[in-house]
Order: structure tokens, then sequence, then C-alpha cells
């Protein structure tokens, strides 16, 4: 298992909810396209979320594993805090 | 009558969350026996948040759209669906990847831990993410279920 791609994959994934998130209130269409996955936009965010997961790990394989730096983990939870208030601030400014 | 499936939800996300916290605790001081308690746990953590993803997920669909969100848009605090069930469920979507992460780089380090610095500061870091966020948003679920209490007082439903 590649540690790296693992963290990465999980960084692009909780970015990728959070684009999704404001994206699909900001456009019908997308919101639709998200629908037409599982029947509600939320499920169609999660099968994507849980599909873009493996596959941006799968794409990350080649990245160099030898030895795991906190620069990645701290990548990751940066992600977690801005994608976690960019969607807190969006709906704050949507009510 | 509470809901079977929010019960349920409640639950199962509570255990895993303590049992992240359980892996925190572990990690911070580890030996072979501690780490090998710590992998139990994460596994053990990362099924009930997945269990809590379908059961919070089923509900959501099936009964808050339905019978919880038009009550509580309708009372006082409209504000309770349109921003902290928001961002309750999108936030959410995070934990199951964190906690994929933290079990899966666990199991992948195992005995490592003991000497490799940055991988322990690693599991410890994202283990006590998901406790906290988890927290955070278990905290959101309350107020959802007083704004809830609150529609129902004022005989909205």
């Amino acid at each position: 298992m590649n540690s790296k791609a693992l963290i990465r994959a999980a960084a692009i994934t909780i970015a990728w909810v959070a684009v999704a998130t404001i994206g699909s209130e900001l456009s019908a269409a997308f919101k639709q396209l998200l629908t037409s996955i599982g029947g509600h936009h939320w499920i169609g965010k999660s099968i994507l979320s849980a599909v873009l997961f493996v596959l941006s790990y799968l794409s990350l394989l080649k990245v160099s594993d030898d030895k795991l730096s906190l620069r990645d983990t701290t990548l990751l939870i940066g992600t977690v805090m801005v994608a976690g208030l960019a969607i807190l601030i969006f709906y704050v400014m949507q009510a | 009558m509470i809901d079977p499936l929010i019960f349920l939800h409640v639950m199962v996300a509570e255990f895993g969350l303590f049992a992240f916290l359980w892996v925190l605790v572990e990690v911070l001081n580890p030996t072979e026996t501690r780490i090998r308690r710590a992998r139990i746990a994460a596994v053990i953590g990362l099924a009930c948040l997945l269990a809590a993803w379908i059961a919070g997920g089923f509900y959501y669909v099936e009964v808050y759209g339905a019978q919880v969100k038009p009550a509580i848009k309708a009372g006082d605090a409209p504000w309770v669906h349109s921003v902290v069930m928001e961002v309750k469920e999108h936030v959410f979507l995070f934990l199951p990847v964190l906690a994929a992460t933290t079990a899966a780089l666990l199991l992948k380090f195992n005995n490592d831990l003991l000497h490799n610095r940055e991988a322990r500061l690693t599991v410890a870091m994202l283990a006590g993410l998901v406790f906290l966020l988890g927290f955070v948003i278990a905290g959101m679920g309350a107020v959802i279920a007083g704004g809830y209490r609150s529609a129902i007082e004022a005989g909205l439903t």
C-alpha cells in the first residue's frame, strides 16, 4: 500500500466533496446529474466520493512512497479545514 | 417515538468515533500490544462509520426530507435546516474517507509505528481529527433534533 497516494487521494476526495456541494447548489444541471446517479443528489455525491477515492488512489500509485512526510498529513488536515469552512461559509451566505 | 434508523445512525456513529479516540490513545505511546489493539479499534471504528453512513443516508433520503425538513423550515429557526443540516450532511462525507485512510495506514505501518515517528504522528493526528470532526457533526445533530422538537411542540407537524 502506498501511504502518500492514500493521503493525497483522501485530500482530493474531500476537496471534491466541497466543490461538488457548492457546485450543485449553484448549478441545477449539476445537481440533476448527481441526482441521476443515485436518485438523490446526496447519494450521487456519496457514490462519486467513494469512486473518486479509489480512482485517485490508483492513479497516484506511482508516487514515491519511500518515507511518509508530515507535509502530506498537514496537506490533508488543511484540506479538511478549508473544505469544511468553505461549505459552512457558503450555506451561511445562502441562508 | 424515536425513528429506529436515526437511533442506529447515532449509536454506531458515536461508537465509531470513540473507537478512533481509542486508536489515538493507543498510538500516543505505542507498544506491540497497543498497536494490535489500535488496529482492532480502527477496523471497528471504520465499520461503525460506514454503517452510520448507510443508516443516516437512508433516514435522510427516506424520512428527513419528507417529515423533518418541512417542519423545521416552517418553524422559527429555518436556519437549522438551511445551514446546520446542509453543512452536516456534506461534512459527514469527509469521515468515511478519513477513517478509511487512518485504518489503512495503521494496518500498513503496524509495528513500524514503534520507530517511525512521522507515521505514528500521522495516525494519531488523523484519528484525533476523525474524533473531533465527528463530535462537531454530532453536535449539529443535536441542534437539528432540537429544531425538530421545537417544531413539533409548535404543532407544525
